[in-house]
């Protein structure tokens, strides 16, 4: 159990930077999750943590050691890959054991450790067979249980979910969560899906271009991102982005949408509301109304995408109160009050609400 | 040194001995006057040996009857290989055991083979021309303006199942779902075969098309086994040519020569091979 | 389907038509090496009394050891290019060390046509009083088996997720441990085809072993040639000494068919 500090780190493959001065702690017993689109450097700064990839300067802590030069092996960490990485021509039992067989562990203690892993995991009666006989989902559980095998100071995890089904992925998200959380181990976890991020960390970081955009308690930085690109990469649906003009405390955007705002200059601004805080009604007298263009039905709620002057908005309606709304309807248009969020339009970055 | 290095190490020394010291000796020996028997000095002569090797008929005709060798077994193994490989494809009764009697030629040691046909081929002892006589016809295989013929049939013989396993693996590469998008179009079996199947399939008949070419242009054991070149020179193949002028009339350099310009034809075609061996395996 | 049964029926048909081109000439020489030469003789002579006399003759005689001779030079020649070309596919398939010039080095060897490399062996070993002796023909047959056989092993090498490696060395191990923990098992079996392929081109080359090792020192191709010219037309022992040379490839050919296709294209075709 350990807290890990990247210090100034940067990753250059020649003039190309992927990672530029990062610096980031990861607190003892911590779930931190980097999450960012494709290329923003995530998968290359755990893979740096797991010695895998050297790094160009700046230096890697892990519970004040210094790892930066270190081979992987003498780093104290286990890592759960993409696609498993199971050993295929060894058991379950012979791959839960490998970690075990590098540090010299003598052989009964390795059937005692392996069975107490295997056990929790349902794992113990696979583990006699080969990993090309078994599941998605049980060669994930070998993966997760060859990782915890050696009690290691750090857990990394590289997308270890994403080549599960939809329903497989949320069950073995809690069970992950719960594995962390009673071992207490550090855990660094990279992924692209936004909502495995806000459901699984105590610490979000969302990265862009190699730099970290922002980090923090998922619900702070869904409730406050600090730039539009978070703004519109966390969370789904999307948050709704308007640009417009801000004049005597009132934003208007371009296609006419006013609503008030406070501790503004007047200027250029980009307005955000998340679909949730759009309130959608049969209110004929409102000024701002729209024509229902599609309904997204999810159970209990709805997406209903409005086309209200030209522009598009997605709105999240209990399905409870979607009488009168359904495709071809004109509806009218409200945001929540004080649940918008104002951005400066060139530099994205978030100046209000 | 870095990892990676200390691995490929060894492997380049080897091949610095084994390759590149020979390729460079015999580049430079093309430029001498070297013979094997004679004590005296040996001397640079410049591009002498190109130019008589160049100006010889005798180099120009072998590389024509190479060249005639090539264009015709390699041309014939391709159809036949094609052919067998779409039907093997669809064969399911002892499905491994035919594939494994079909495939069975490419191993076996080709002098051999050349022994083994002159043996079935002979004029007086030979199963198929005595077959032929009691049929009231007589077939001389290696007679005059027979014999290269009869030599690309053994190379037909021995290498159709190089094409075979090629052109199968390929074949069973190829994805299932186009043909079966294209039967559902109402496309015929002849109509998918062309438009689909041999598109998909040309990057591994090129890469067969080009090994076969390379392999073929070396023939010799055939040659040696069975006609030494002859009648005449009518099956003098420039293998067996530089061969017979470096071992036989000891002109070691004129034969080092003869050679470097064979290697330039087979380098161009390696490009082109290495091209598309390249792009297979980065798709 | 009953609109495509002709073609089913010629499928069959040019099946049948290449099994028995294959087999025929094999079987005339099996035949052949039981045959007295009387029956040799007469072709039309379908039945006949099977002799060992050719047999006899053929293990009697100095072609065994020759046989000793090529089985030496396959092993030694497959077991330096097995070492050195595991290591050195790993590194190219792994790391892409030596860049593409190394890979187009590698197949430009494999079909270099001999007559360009065996005079240098020859003038060289002669210069070092090698001559008569196996080093000259070793180092011929290294030049195609080496290249081959690395060819082969990049395409199996390259075909290793490289994250059980990353693994290895996230569970503890350095970087030549998870390479023989982890990625050598993988390959066993294409280092074991690809190390059968590069025997069976050895054990099958004549044309080095006519030049580099004559008379005293021939290898089995060489000596089975010398049936054909210095001994008038010796048939039986001929068929006899011809099958010595194929059954071994043959049945060491079976067990590696389905491997060589991804070896032959550097892994850029699979089986």
């Amino acid at each position: 159990m350990s807290t890990v500090n990247f210090e100034k780190i940067v990753k250059s493959y020649g003039d190309t930077s992927v990672v530029r001065e990062l610096d980031l702690e990861l607190p003892d017993g911590s779930f931190t999750v980097l999450v960012g689109p494709s290329g923003c450097g995530k998968t290359t700064t755990l893979r740096m943590l797991a010695g895998l990839e050297t790094v160009t300067s700046g230096r890697i802590l892990i519970g004040g050691r210094d790892v930066t030069k270190l081979e992987p092996k003498d780093r104290d960490i286990a890592m759960v890959f993409q696609n498993y990485a199971l050993y295929p021509h060894l058991s379950v039992r012979e791959n839960l054991a490998f970690p075990l067989r590098a540090i010299q562990t003598p052989k009964d203690q390795v059937a005692t450790r392996v069975d107490s892993v295997a056990g929790p995991l349902g794992l113990t009666p696979l583990l006699h067979r080969k990993p090309k006989d078994l599941s998605g989902g049980q060669q994930q559980r070998v993966a997760i249980g060859r990782a915890i095998i050696r009690q290691p100071s750090v857990f990394l995890f590289d997308e270890p979910l994403s080549n599960l089904d939809a329903k497989l992925r949320v069950e073995m998200r809690t069970e992950l969560l719960q594995i962390q959380r009673r071992l207490g181990t550090t855990a660094l976890y990279v992924t692209h899906d936004q909502e495995e991020a806000m459901t699984l960390s105590d610490c979000i970081v969302v990265m862009r271009d190699g730099q970290i955009a922002q980090q923090g308690k998922p619900q702070d930085v869904y409730d406050h991102p600090n730039s539009t690109f978070v703004a519109a990469f966390v969370g789904s649906p999307k948050m709704n982005l308007m640009d417009g003009t801000v004049t005597d405390g009132v934003f208007v955007d371009d296609a006419g949408f006013s609503i008030g705002v406070t501790n503004v200059a007047a200027g250029r601004f980009t307005l955000g509301v998340r679909p949730d805080d759009i309130l959608i009604g049969l209110d004929e007298s409102s000024p701002h109304r729209g024509v229902v263009d599609v309904v997204e039905l999810l159970g209990p709620r709805a997406i209903v995408s409005v086309i209200s002057h030209g522009q598009n908005v997605a709105a999240v309606v209990e399905a409870a109160s979607m009488t009168g709304i359904r495709e071809g309807a004109t509806v009218s248009l409200g945001i929540r009050p004080g649940s918008q969020h104002l951005f400066n339009q060139s530099t994205g970055l978030r100046v209000g609400s | 040194m870095k990892y990676e290095h200390k691995l490929l190490t060894p492997l380049l020394a080897v091949f610095a001995v084994a390759v590149g010291f020979p390729l460079l000796y015999s580049f430079w020996l093309g430029f001498t006057d070297y013979k094997l028997v004679n004590s005296g000095a040996t001397k640079f002569v410049g591009l002498q040996n190109y130019i008589s090797v160049l100006s010889d008929g005798a180099y120009w005709s072998s590389f024509a009857t190479t060249t005639a060798y090539v264009l015709l077994s390699v041309s014939l193994e391709l159809i036949i290989g094609l052919s067998i490989a779409l039907a093997l494809q669809k064969q399911k009764w002892v499905k491994d055991l035919t594939r494994s009697v079909l495939l069975a030629p490419m191993f076996i040691t080709p002098i051999a083979v050349g022994l083994m046909f002159r043996f079935f081929l002979n004029d007086q002892l030979g199963a198929i021309p005595n077959f032929l006589k009691q049929l009231g016809l007589s077939y001389d295989f290696f007679g005059p303006g027979r014999a290269l013929i009869s030599l690309a049939f053994i190379d037909v013989w021995q290498w159709t199942p190089f094409m075979i396993l090629l052109l199968l693996a390929g074949l069973e590469s190829i994805p299932k779902q186009p043909l079966e998008a294209a039967r559902v179009d109402g496309a015929n079996s002849w109509y998918s075969f062309r438009r689909i199947t041999l598109p998909m399939l040309s990057p591994v008949l090129v890469v067969a098309i080009l090994l076969r070419g390379l392999d073929a242009l070396k023939v010799f054991e055939y040659v040696f086994a069975t006609t030494r070149g002859g009648p005449g020179t009518e099956t003098k193949t420039i293998q067996f040519l530089a061969y017979q002028t470096g071992i036989t009339y000891f002109r070691l350099s004129e034969a080092s020569a003869m050679a470097f310009i064979l290697l330039v034809v087979v380098l161009a075609i390696i490009v082109i091979l290495f091209r598309n061996l390249e792009k297979a395996s980065t798709r | 389907m009953s609109r495509i049964k002709p073609l089913g029926v010629l499928r069959v048909a040019l099946l049948w038509a290449a099994v028995i081109t294959v087999g025929l000439p094999l079987i005339w020489v099996i035949l052949g090496s039981f045959k007295s030469p009387a029956e040799l003789n007469n072709p039309n002579q379908l039945l006949f009394v099977p002799t060992l006399g050719s047999w006899r003759a053929v293990l009697s005689s100095d072609l065994i050891f020759s046989a000793a001779r090529s089985l030496i030079v396959g092993l030694v020649t497959v077991s330096i290019s097995v070492i050195v070309g595991t290591m050195g596919a790993y590194a190219i398939a792994r790391f892409r060390a030596g860049g593409s010039l190394t890979r187009f080095g590698i197949l430009a060897a494999q079909v270099l046509p001999p007559a360009v490399l065996v005079f240098p062996f020859l003038t060289v070993a002669y210069a070092l009083r090698l001559n008569g002796t196996l080093v000259p023909v070793i180092f011929a047959h290294l030049s195609f088996v080496l290249p081959v056989v690395t060819w082969f092993l990049i395409g199996f090498f390259a075909a290793v997720p490289k994250e059980i490696e990353e693994q290895a060395r996230v569970d503890g191990f350095g970087r030549f441990a998870a390479f023989r923990l982890v990625v050598l098992p993988q390959v066993l079996p294409g280092i074991g085809a690809a190390a059968i392929f590069g025997f069976t081109l050895s054990w099958n080359d004549m044309f080095y072993g006519l030049i580099l090792a004559p008379s005293n020192s021939t290898i089995l191709p060489v000596a089975i040639a010398g049936f054909n010219t210095f001994r008038g037309v010796e048939l039986g022992p001929m068929c006899a000494a011809i099958l010595i040379a194929v059954i071994p490839v043959l049945i060491a050919s079976f067990f590696i068919q389905r491997k060589l296709v991804q070896g032959i294209s550097g892994g850029a075709v699979k089986f």
